[in-house]
């Protein structure tokens, strides 16, 4: 086993390190031990916990430790209740979202295989042979969909080429995904081919040879296409693929294979990677993916505004996962794991949490039995008089029904937000404002609290004031778009938020106002049109409705004013908010984003604030001898060019670790001055400080802070980061 | 992030580089050799690397305690489906086995030593199967079901079965997982792209958790896309220990034993390991040579070659030659000019070292 962290001396001598399991490449550490039947599914942080009491002293007490237990146990199938919700409904966002695609692609399909079929099905005595069918170049012709997904980063398209087999293997296809990894020209297209038979026949035999393909398939009855779904054709091996294609195309007549393949950039990208004679098999058709964009605001809509799981966000967290969509990663895929990351940090922090399981599954009488989630009544109280939030809004007494009544006003708090800013997003979809950044606008409880929007409104009437302040603010934006409707366009707008709102009397109320007058207007204008006026006269009516609308999208934008002021509250300026809001951004980051080239590197320059030793601990930045080695190393090699003088080097580092008490900055030459005070000390440990030495730099090189010397220059290390 | 820092530390990078690339040309450079230091002798060296005495011993140790409070938040990540990724300076690889020994005790845990040189990853998937295998035995038993027979022992099934095999239906109890604690997944043994692509779908089977631990600044450029947000999943832990790379570096030369001549006896077994048994044979051949006439300067070649034939090793000039080759180009052999004028072969190493080789590859 492993050397033990508790023991006070670790391994003094290599050869322990020998003699263990070290160097093994894998070792069975330990076998999973059968656990009793009686224990609970989640009781792996039960055992630990009790370890840990040294470690946190409040938990001495042994019935506290077990209700804490339980109600880490309570928070973990919470999370899993959410976090299962919330990737369901991703899913079914983004299915809704290519479903159109998806059955444009499938009718293709049976279109093409009735086209293939169309040039005759072999006889018998063919179709047993083991080899292809040609009767002329027609039968040479492979349908091919190629699917536009508009986005760079395939990561996001995995799931859709999943789906969209799922999709056509629901619809009757007999269908086979294959990934850029298994056109390699290492594999060849034996490897596609091998991987072609285990999905279709579920076994892999080892020579791999389309003709069994060809008579599994004729077993299957010949009624159903097969498709063959490559989801990243650019990252394939072009010669192994157009190998595959020219295989498959001659056994189109035995094989009825439809295949479709993603192309991340432009129609060209088939001319690019495939030669003349592989293309001439293909019979291309095109479909499109809608873009990354699109796909995000869907999801920012089903997860973050509507309500799906009862988990939020707070707004750094909010923009700091924009931000790193924006300007970083670009995925769908890592925004949703950057919010699985915090949902798995809420669920860990906060012990309330619990309560998400109820406060998402029931929609209105939330009862809340405060002793179900394993913590002492006295524990949840304290807890909950101690959120921040709830220290502006005194709770007159602690029951579990002024709870419930709190979370209850929380609900209708954010029905009242959610409804504003989906008519913001209606109102400005066309004109490019994206959810995700009004989704951010709108939960900033810092511009809220200080009437940020209300100053804003106001600069927006004064034209002059609005083109510098405004600019890039969202939700001033989407007002202001009201503003130019024409009376057509204001009707249908209307009614949205009129659908939006049903269930918030106070803002339908005033919708529906609005509507009736819009209504009015537009019989007054129709009927004015239908009254024969005198030539001269027209143009002032014109003008006269013109002015009304324009008075009705004045009302309009008014009114959505009023809306963000009075009714869009962000949950954290709700008391309570934290139970069910995830707030912190910088231990996000940390888990999402790792940082080693960075923080390794100061690591070795900061040691001492990770170790907390007072002894190297001094106000000047002299490099004392009894800093950890490898850091004096690091610190001396900041002071070398690209490449670094081993000699030199080293004869710094025995300055430094032999002078205990120089006080001066260690420069790149420091063999002439001090002599003297070396002299005693060097023979006897010139061997270890040599040792010392190359320690240092076999850990360097380690953390690839280092390249070793080369051949071409035996005397010099090279240096590789420049600079944090 | 603002962008603009951002935009600044980019600069700053770039402008650092440049300014120590300067630095390096504008002729301040030192010509000082190496050979100058008066280096102790290899033996002596690697005696004294061994008893180095360890620095803030204490500090390290309550650093590396401090951690122990963020187990259960580990495991619950563990169970929540992520990867563990550890991350900053210093040997993580006692910590890493001292949480999986401790706070994954109910769950099987196997370790991949990444700073060896060779792993096969193969072996460590069929391990992982029979384990998971093994498990789902025992759990049937209880619940009285019955698993499907094994067709095929598991060490002649493709590696694409086998990770079928481990990406099996959930099981009912969510969390009995294997634990897949990785040391170095940036070491030598696994920094080639199938080995990683193989690993990332391994930690993205239902059944297992990876445990890994990087040391290379630039490890997290071995994963594309896909890799990190999919199959690896990882959550990322700053955990620097300042703990020694004792075994991490033991494959890794000595910089003041390298620029010498001396071969050490260590890295030629590990080459010698991977030549064939002719290719061994010869090279003992030499060896033996070498030992018997401590005071010739080298073998001849011709003398290598007949004595070679004899044994039925080589059967013409051309397959010695390629044998000689290998062994020069891992500098287990090297030629000198006779003073007779014929060029003749000798091993940089010295006699103990030899003996000690012999004895090994034997």
């Amino acid at each position: 086993m492993a050397p033990s962290l508790n023991d006070d001396s670790p391994p003094s001598t290599i050869d322990e390190a020998f003699t263990e399991n070290n160097l093994q490449p894998f070792v069975v550490l330990q076998k999973g031990s059968s656990r009793k039947s009686d224990r609970k599914s989640s009781g792996t942080g039960r055992t630990r916990r009790t370890d840990l009491s040294s470690a946190s002293p409040k938990n001495s007490a042994n019935i506290e430790d077990e209700k804490e237990d339980e109600n880490m146990n309570l928070r973990m199938e919470a999370f899993e209740f959410v976090w299962s919700k919330i990737e369901s409904t991703i899913k079914d966002v983004l299915r809704d979202i290519n479903m159109n695609v998806f059955s444009e692609i499938q009718t293709w399909v049976h279109q093409s295989f009735d086209t293939i079929r169309s040039l005759g099905t072999p006889e018998f005595p063919e179709a047993t042979q083991s080899f292809p069918i040609i009767t002329d170049a027609n039968s040479k012709r492979l349908f091919t969909g190629l699917v536009l997904t508009k986005n760079m980063e395939f990561v996001d398209d995995l799931l859709t080429f999943e789906e969209l087999g799922k999709h056509l293997k629901y619809q009757g296809c007999h269908v086979a995904n294959l990934s850029s990894l298994d056109f390699t020209a290492k594999n060849g297209v034996g490897g596609c081919l091998r991987s072609l038979l285990r999905q279709f026949l579920m076994s892999s035999l080892d020579p791999a040879d389309i003709s069994i393909l060809a008579s599994w398939y004729r077993e299957e009855n010949c009624n159903n296409p097969v498709v063959v779904i490559i989801d990243d054709i650019e990252r394939c091996c072009g010669s192994v693929l157009s190998d595959f294609i020219l295989m498959l195309s001659e056994w189109v007549i035995k094989i009825p294979v439809i295949l479709i393949m993603g192309v991340a950039t432009t129609l060209d990208a088939p001319r690019n990677i495939l030669p003349s004679n592989a293309l001439r098999c293909l019979c291309p058709f095109e479909f499109t993916l809608g873009t990354p964009a699109e796909r995000m605001d869907a999801v920012v809509e089903a997860v973050l505004v509507k309500p799906c799981s009862g988990f939020i966000i707070g707004h750094k967290v909010a923009v700091f996962m924009r931000n790193y969509f924006v300007s970083q990663d670009g995925t769908l895929t890592s925004f949703i794991r950057a919010l699985k990351i915090a949902c798995t940090q809420h669920f860990y922090t906060e012990p309330l949490s619990v309560i998400l399981l109820e406060f998402a599954s029931e929609e209105d009488n939330l009862v809340l039995e405060i002793e179900r989630y394993g913590l002492s009544p006295e524990v949840i109280w304290k807890h909950v008089f101690e959120l921040p939030s709830c220290q502006r809004v005194r709770l007159n007494k602690p029951t579990s029904e002024s709870l419930a009544h709190a979370f209850s006003e929380l609900k209708r708090l954010q029905n009242q937000w959610r409804a504003v800013v989906l008519c913001l997003y209606v109102t400005g979809k066309g004109e490019k404002v994206r959810l995700l950044d009004l989704f951010c606008e709108a939960i900033d409880p810092e511009s809220y609290n200080q009437g940020e929007f209300d100053t804003n409104m106001k600069a927006e009437k004064d034209p002059v004031l609005s083109s510098s302040r405004i600019k890039g603010h969202v939700i001033c934006k989407a007002v202001r778009l009201v503003r130019d409707l024409s009376t057509a366009q204001l009707g249908n707008l209307l009614k949205i938020w009129e659908n939006l709102t049903v269930g918030i009397p106070e803002i339908n109320g005033k919708v529906k106002e609005l509507l009736s007058l819009l209504n009015v207007e537009d019989g007054k204008s129709s009927k004015k049109d239908l009254t024969v006026t005198p030539r001269r006269h027209t143009s002032r009516i014109q003008l006269n409705i013109e002015k009304d609308s324009k008075s009705l999208s004045d009302k309009a934008a008014n009114l959505i004013e009023g809306m963000v002021r009075d009714y869009m509250h962000p949950t954290e300026c709700i008391p309570f908010h934290e139970i069910f809001c995830f707030k912190d951004a910088d231990k996000l980051r940390l888990a999402l984003i790792g940082d080693p080239r960075r923080r390794i590197q100061v690591d070795l320059l900061e040691f001492q604030k990770l170790l907390c030793c007072r002894c190297c601990t001094s106000s000047s930045n002299a490099l004392l001898p009894s800093m950890h080695d490898t850091s004096i190393m690091y610190k001396l090699a900041q002071e070398h060019g690209d490449l670094i003088n081993l000699h030199d080097w080293y004869q710094s580092f025995k300055s430094i670790v032999l002078c205990p008490n120089s006080k001066r900055k260690p420069r790149q030459s420091p063999l002439p001055k001090k002599r003297k005070g070396i002299k005693e000390a060097e023979s006897q440990s010139e061997a270890s400080i040599q040792a010392r030495f190359c320690r240092a730099v076999t850990e360097l090189q380690i953390t690839g802070l280092l390249r070793m010397p080369s051949k071409r220059r035996p005397d010099f290390a090279q240096r590789v980061a420049f600079g944090l | 992030m603002d962008f603009n820092v951002a935009e600044e530390e980019e600069f700053g990078f770039s402008r650092n580089y440049f300014l120590a690339k300067e630095m390096g040309s504008s002729g301040k450079k030192s010509a000082r050799k190496l050979s100058d230091i008066n280096v102790v002798d290899e033996q002596e060296l690697r005696e004294a690397s061994a008893n180095i005495e360890p620095k803030h011993q204490n500090d390290v140790a309550d650093l590396i305690n401090s951690y122990k409070s963020l187990y259960p938040k580990w495991v619950f990540d563990l169970r929540c489906g992520f990867g563990l990724l550890m991350y900053g300076f210093g040997s993580k690889k006692s910590l890493i086995e001292d949480f999986a020994s401790t706070a994954l005790a109910e769950h099987s845990v196997v370790v991949i030593n990444g700073y060896l040189q060779s792993i096969n990853i193969k072996q460590v998937i069929i391990a992982l199967a029979e384990i998971l295998w093994e498990q789902l035995k025992l759990k049937r038993k209880v619940s009285s079901g019955s698993l499907p027979k094994v067709q095929q022992p598991f060490s002649s099934r493709s590696m694409d079965d086998l990770l079928v095999f481990l990406d099996g239906p959930e099981m009912d109890e969510k969390d009995s997982f294997i634990c897949v604690v990785v040391n170095n997944i940036d070491g030598p043994g696994l920094r080639d792209t199938e080995t990683q692509q193989y690993l990332a779908r391994l930690a993205s089977c239902s059944y297992i958790r990876v445990v890994a631990s990087i040391d290379h600044v630039n490890a997290p450029l071995l994963w594309d896309k896909k890799m990190v947000h999919a199959q690896f999943n990882w959550y990322w832990y700053h955990v620097p220990t300042f703990a020694p790379y004792k075994v991490e570096g033991l494959f890794l030369p000595l910089i003041l034993a390298h620029g010498s001549s001396k071969q050490s006896a260590k890295t030629a077994l590990i080459v010698l390991q991977s030549l064939t048994p002719n290719a061994q044979s010869v090279f003992r051949i030499l060896a033996e040579y070498q030992l018997s006439h401590p005071d010739d300067e080298g073998m001849a070649i011709d003398n290598l070659y007949s004595i070679s034939r004899e044994r039925f090793l080589v059967s013409s000039q051309v397959t010695l030659n390629a044998h000689l080759t290998e062994f020069k180009d891992h500098e287990l052999v090297k030629t000198k000019r006779h003073s007779d004028g014929q060029d003749c072969l000798y091993i940089p190493l010295t006699k103990e070292g030899l003996e000690k080789l012999l004895s090994e590859i034997s």
